[in-house]
């Protein structure tokens, strides 16, 4: 599980992220919302251990980030919309190549290759180099690198950006599957419409401020319906 | 260390798929180093060679009749010029040559490299020099004096290098200069690709999500660009050995400035202790130039921007370099052994005339793991600052 308490990352200039206390449970998708520069990426890069917070802190799966990194990320999967593998090896080679690092190596890492493949559909990706794959196919290499050691808990920022809706109606689906094996999933997203479809709980982020948070049902009472007008409301309140 | 090579092999799987790649910086270099290095000596002797064949016309004003005879005895045309400075000056004659005072004045342009009118004049310059020496060994004749008083004793200049520094030439210079120059070439593809490139391409805070200290990452970049170095340094030498070979059989040299050519020693007869010395020195410059390529290339946003820096540190790698070439005018001391990158190709130097002794060798070897291990110490550190990684 994530637990957060008064996680605040400061610039030269600007608070990326001020004093943010959440939780996420096994077993629960979290959705962090919030437009372009509310800080969604840098409170994920600090559960990521990627990130060093300024002030607070934070435990992933019972271990702090600050203090053991490496225990974090032995226990945690990233996945944002920017990322990408390497274009000149094949999906087969660059999930051979992150699973060493988890020691996923022979037996264990065939085992958890057909598990990943059969859980994203992807065995057409693994001879291929990730060059000749298309955007999708990509996409799923990636959150199966994520994902490859069964971390219990998972990171996606704005994971469905640049995906055609075929790939992105695919990691929707991943989400959810993933969830219902009980893991705990924190989703960053501005897309309001994946939040309603996904999140058990929202938390409404805006200039690095968690200005609201919720069970979903309690969100969209709030907004009427929508997410996005509850989240409209919420932030003109603090305005 | 698993994951060190783990890294390794990645970053140089990911190079090694590149053909392109692999062609430029393996494969040319083999090709390209004997045309770079014996090429250009091998037209341009023949060049002269067809200038030196070819009747040139000169523009001359107040000679003698048998300094005309002489001219044109060394296949030179002479025509009569009111100012062969100026005619010369104009480009209306490759040379020219006034007689005035006794005094002979030869005009060519001289500046701008090797010319037609350079080996014209070396033609007049010869055909008047045999006039003079023709004329004084009838003037002593006639005096009845022995044509031997000009040359009452000889004097001879002679290589007393030891055996293997005379074998080796001028390779003495330019093994340690292009073994270096195809390391730091090398290593930068691998450098810049796993850092800038990394970053670019969005493939670097996946991998930095692995539970492994950045020590181990850094490390692994660090040895495929230093793999990569020496793959390019022996690619290198293999070309300057085929180069050397091919110049063998042609007569081929390096060509001068003056255009004349420079023979190469021709054969560098190291011992297997040399040789391995060789290569440790080379590992261990390629080890620090490694690791500095790598921080350097962390800490720039692009592939581009990461190139930017290469070529500067190519430069400021280079010039100690430059400095080799003066090591016979000066004393060499200890403290030239501790510096970077001047201490191996001191040491390359020294290796290849046999005159390296144990004390230049592990001064080289110390001081210059200390600089590699400070510099990979100073790649972690630029790993693990989240305003470079993240400054994309």
């Amino acid at each position: 599980m994530i637990e957060a308490a008064g996680l605040t990352k400061a610039y030269r200039h600007h608070l990326a992220v001020q004093d943010l206390t959440f939780t996420v449970g096994p077993g629960e998708v979290y959705a962090l919302l919030g437009p372009n520069g509310a800080g969604k990426t840098t409170t994920l890069r600090m559960l990521a251990t990627l990130v060093r917070p300024t002030r607070g802190e934070a435990r992933v799966a019972g271990f702090d980030v600050g203090r053991e990194p490496l225990e974090v990320r032995r226990r945690l999967g990233l996945v944002n919309g920017g990322m990408r593998v390497y274009d000149r090896l094949t999906g087969r080679e660059v999930l051979a190549f992150f699973a060493g690092f988890y020691r996923l190596e022979g037996r264990a890492f065939r085992e958890a290759l057909d598990w990943v493949v059969a859980l994203l559909d992807m065995e057409e990706t693994l001879e291929k180099q990730v060059m000749e794959m298309s955007t999708g196919m990509r996409q799923k290499v990636v959150i199966a690198r994520a994902i490859l050691h069964r971390p219990p808990v998972l990171l996606l920022d704005e994971a469905t950006s640049g995906l055609d809706i075929f790939a992105r109606r695919a990691l929707l689906d991943f989400v959810k599957a993933y969830r219902d094996l009980g893991h705990t999933i924190l989703y960053s997203t501005h897309v309001m419409s994946e939040a309603e479809e996904l999140a058990d709980r929202v938390g409404f982020l805006h200039q690095g401020r968690l200005v609201y948070e919720g069970t979903k049902a309690e969100a969209l009472a709030m907004g009427g319906g929508s997410l996005e007008r509850a989240f409209v409301q919420k932030v003109r309140e603090v305005a | 260390m698993k994951d060190v090579y783990r890294v390794f092999w990645k970053e140089l799987l990911q190079v090694f798929r590149d053909r392109k790649l692999i062609f430029s910086t393996l494969v040319l270099p083999v090709l390209l180093m004997p045309v770079f290095m014996f090429g250009p000596s091998l037209l341009m002797g023949r060049l002269l060679q067809g200038a030196a064949a070819k009747t040139q016309e000169v523009a001359v004003a107040g000679l003698p009749e048998e300094a005309l005879k002489a001219l044109e005895e060394a296949k030179l045309a002479p025509k009569p010029s009111p100012d062969p400075q100026e005619a010369v000056r104009k480009g209306e004659f490759p040379v020219g040559v006034l007689y005035e005072e006794g005094r002979y004045r030869i005009y060519a342009r001289l500046a701008g490299g090797i010319s037609e009118g350079q080996v014209a004049a070396g033609k007049v310059r010869e055909a008047l020099e045999a006039l003079r020496m023709r004329k004084v060994a009838e003037e002593l004749a006639r005096r009845q004096v022995p044509k031997e008083v000009l040359t009452p004793f000889q004097v001879e200049l002679l290589d007393a290098s030891p055996e293997r520094e005379k074998a080796g030439g001028i390779l003495g210079f330019l093994l340690p200069f292009f073994l270096i120059t195809f390391i730091l070439s090398g290593g930068q593809v691998v450098a810049v690709d796993a850092t800038a490139g990394e970053k670019e391409k969005g493939t670097l805070e996946a991998l930095l999500m692995a539970p492994v200290p950045l020590l181990h990452l850094a490390l692994g970049k660090t040895l495929a660009a230093v793999a990569m170095a020496l793959l390019s340094g022996v690619a290198g030498l293999l070309g300057l050995a085929l180069g050397g070979a091919w110049a063998a059989r042609t007569g081929a040299g390096l060509l001068t400035e003056t255009g004349q050519t420079l023979e190469l020693g021709g054969q560098v007869a190291l011992d297997a202790g040399s040789f391995l010395a060789l290569l440790v020195s080379a590992f261990l410059l390629a080890l620090l130039m490694g690791a500095v390529m790598v921080s350097v290339g962390l800490y720039a946003r692009s592939f581009k921007e990461a190139q930017s820096y290469m070529s500067p540190l190519m430069l400021l790698a280079i010039l100690p370099l430059i400095f080799l070439q003066f090591r016979g005018l000066m004393t060499v001391q200890d403290w030239h052994h501790l510096l970077p990158l001047f201490n191996v190709a001191l040491l390359m130097d020294a290796l290849l005339k046999g005159s390296a002794t144990p004390w230049q060798t592990g001064l080289t070897w110390g001081s210059t793991l200390v600089y590699a291990l400070l510099a990979l110490v100073f790649a972690v550190r630029v790993f693990a600052r989240e305003e470079v990684v993240f400054r994309n």
